[in-house]
């Protein structure tokens, strides 16, 4: 899970000369509070009727899915030390709802243009980012109001896909599990691969770490920045794309709360803020831990408010924690 | 959009000039619009018309100021949003048994929060935005279980009748109150140490520490009059439509960036007012109501702030400068440390 962060995670803790070493307090909380929730969740595993059948891990893995390959694409953005971007669920609903319209040009050539818009939007928002430093929370707010007034524009109300689309495959199962979820596993497993081994996830690193020294190292930066941004919006379209073949009918608020989920699952899995440290495997587990938490209290009959309620109170616990430890190994 | 072309934009006195005065140049061009563009549709801007963009002013201008003056002060709050839906839902809730005493529960708790959010920032040092997305979260996922997933409406009809009730023929109570806050916010920053403490905090933190600002409590007490101003701007809110809802959605947050940013706020922190960040809510409440006068469909509004937005960023990145001079530059490593040596990846 931390294997690419060795150099930033592990060593740098070393105590410092001249002051006495002391209990890591945030360390350990870090590690309570895992302990506490994994406890919790086997705990709640064994406790809640239902829980362990297989029907509901793959409810869980399913309900994952979506929220997932956002979620590993957008890990890129926040390691290259753009922050994230807040217009993800928007995009999400545009490209599904682009992959209805292009449904008339046949499948294939609606799952390629739609990949390749999502690309393109997102590419040209890291690329504002990346060439003149603009804000990447305002560059992409600003995009998304864009893209509803565009969608306002240019579609009223639900979208269904034509007669005789050959968009069954999207939604179906293979061995239990639904085409979504081998996407999202097989997305996330290249992704994090790329992003341990090639030599542009290893630069994505050093520019969040660090960006005066990707600057002075002479990476290119903005196309990094780009590259980081193309990558999340590669994998928003996915998800339109899947959205569009699961839901039959898509509006623009088909991805209702798909920005801030995203976001929390990255957030969950400990990656840093600022960028420079986590991977795209802590994503997947943050997304897991995320809708396991989830499934458990929709089992136990909590409203839709209370999961939304802990999931806001897991992801600031998760970001206080690993921000003390962080600190605390980084200059005890 | 000239002043970024200057060499050394930050320091020349005329961009400057043109910078600080931007966000009432646009603010005097929207007045003109809105009595103006109207007449080639055959439509009349009335006295009405202004009462209606002040109404709207009053709900999320005050969402502005709050989110405008984290961001003087170098940070980002995300919980305005969810105060913004949680403190109405208390003000309404509880307002059913007592009007004083919902409001009053309301604006504790939006005090809690941003104390809450503020004392993270500023004592742990952990970075704003992801603790107030949480923070967002959990308030939203409050808000929703308190109302059951479904808005609450609240009985009590007079309230919001009195609050709108038009004042002068352009104001109303709602209005009049939004504009106190931001008269009280602007008197502190311009006539007491605090609105100094505040810029210097964003300009330059480690700095303001060294010279004795107290920085941990300007960060704490930004954080509160944050939350503060938001709940109060969803309260007024909810008692004028007599509803709380169950979510707002991201427009508050969307209005609130878009007109601190043209209002000539900086998200990097240290620059900005309440002064500016007025013109800049005033800007875009009359851009709304031109809209709705010119009977335009809504999703032009969101497009036009969308562009808005994305133009201020514009102008206000950082290495715009340095890009233009390297676009004209025939050297393309004429300029230090900002540009890399590459081909350039993207067109503009």
């Amino acid at each position: 899970m931390t294997g690419v962060n060795s150099t930033t995670g592990g060593p740098a803790g070393s105590p410092a000369t001249g002051r006495i070493a002391y209990f890591h307090f945030a360390t350990l909380a870090v590690y309570a509070f895992v302990a506490v929730l994994a406890a919790l969740i086997v705990f709640g595993a064994f406790a809640t009727p239902g829980f362990l059948s297989i029907s509901n891990l793959s409810a869980i893995l399913t309900s994952t899915a979506f929220v997932g390959i956002i979620a590993v694409g957008s890990t890129l953005i926040m390691l290259s030390g753009s922050l994230f971007s807040i217009s993800l669920g928007t995009t999400t609903a545009i490209t599904a709802i682009l992959f209805m319209f292009l449904l008339h040009y046949g499948v294939v050539a609606a799952i390629a243009g739609t990949l390749l818009a999502g690309t393109a939007i997102f590419a040209v928002q890291g690329a504002l980012v990346g060439l003149i430093g603009a804000n990447p929370i305002i560059v992409t707010i600003g995009a998304g109001a864009i893209q509803e007034g565009i969608i306002g524009w240019l579609s009223p109300g639900d979208i269904t896909p034509p007669p005789g689309a050959n968009i069954e495959f999207l939604a179906r199962t293979i061995f239990g599990l639904p085409f979504s979820v081998y996407v999202f596993l097989g997305l996330a497993l290249a992704l994090d691969l790329c992003m341990r081994h090639t030599r542009f996830g290893l630069e994505i690193y050093l520019l969040g770490e660090n960006q005066p020294a990707a600057r002075a190292a002479g990476l290119p930066v903005s196309l990094l920045t780009t590259a980081a941004f193309a990558v999340a919006g590669f994998c928003v379209a996915v998800t339109g794309v899947l959205v569009a073949g699961f839901a039959q009918n898509v509006n623009l608020q088909v991805a209702g709360t798909y920005t801030f989920d995203a976001i929390a699952a990255i957030l969950v899995g400990g990656s840093a803020v600022t960028g420079g440290w986590g991977s795209v495997g802590r994503t997947v587990i943050g997304a897991l831990i995320i809708a396991t938490v989830t499934d458990m209290l929709l089992l136990v009959g909590a409203s839709t408010g209370m999961q939304i309620l802990v999931k806001g109170l897991i992801v600031t616990t998760v970001v206080v924690l690993l921000h003390l430890s962080r600190r605390e190994r980084r200059s005890p | 959009m000239s002043s970024s072309k200057a060499p050394s934009a930050r320091k020349a006195p005329v961009s400057r000039r043109v910078r600080t005065s931007m966000p009432y140049v646009l603010l005097a061009i929207m007045c003109a619009a809105l009595f103006v563009l109207p007449q080639f549709a055959g439509r009349q801007a009335s006295a009405f018309n202004v009462y209606d963009a002040l109404q709207l002013f009053s709900a999320y201008g005050l969402v502005a100021l709050g989110v405008g003056l984290t961001m003087i002060v170098g940070e980002f709050d995300f919980g305005v949003l969810g105060v913004f839906a949680l403190c109405p839902m208390i003000a309404v809730k509880l307002g059913e048994y007592n009007l004083l005493l919902g409001l009053g529960a309301a604006l504790a708790l939006a005090g809690l929060v941003g104390f809450l959010e503020g004392a993270i920032v500023a004592k742990l040092r952990v970075h704003s935005m992801p603790v107030t997305l949480g923070f967002y979260i959990a308030l939203l996922g409050a808000n929703i279980a308190i109302g059951n997933s479904q808005s609450v409406s609240f009985s009590n009809l007079d309230v919001g009748s009195a609050l709108d009730a038009a004042q002068f023929s352009i104001l109303s109570w709602r209005s009049i109150i939004a504009f106190l806050v931001f008269a009280l916010v602007f008197v502190v920053m311009r006539f007491t140490r605090v609105g100094r403490d505040i810029r210097a905090v964003g300009g330059d933190r480690r700095a303001s520490r060294m010279v004795g600002v107290e920085v941990d409590r300007v960060l704490i007490g930004v954080f509160v009059v944050s939350a503060l101003c938001s709940a109060l701007g969803g309260i007024l809110l909810a008692y004028s439509f007599a509803t709380a809802l169950s979510n707002p959605g991201l427009f508050p947050l969307q209005f609130a960036v878009t007109a601190a940013i043209i209002g000539g706020v900086s998200l990097a922190g240290g620059v900005g007012g309440a002064l500016g960040i007025a013109a800049g809510a005033l800007t875009l409440s009359l851009l709304q109501e031109l809209f709705s006068l010119l009977a335009a469909p809504t999703y032009l509004s969101s497009l036009i702030t969308g562009i808005l937005l994305v133009l201020a960023t514009f102008i206000a990145a950082p290495d715009l400068a340095a890009r233009w001079k390297s676009f004209r530059s025939p050297r393309p490593r004429a300029l230090d440390g900002v540009v890399s040596p590459v081909p350039q990846p993207a067109s503009k």
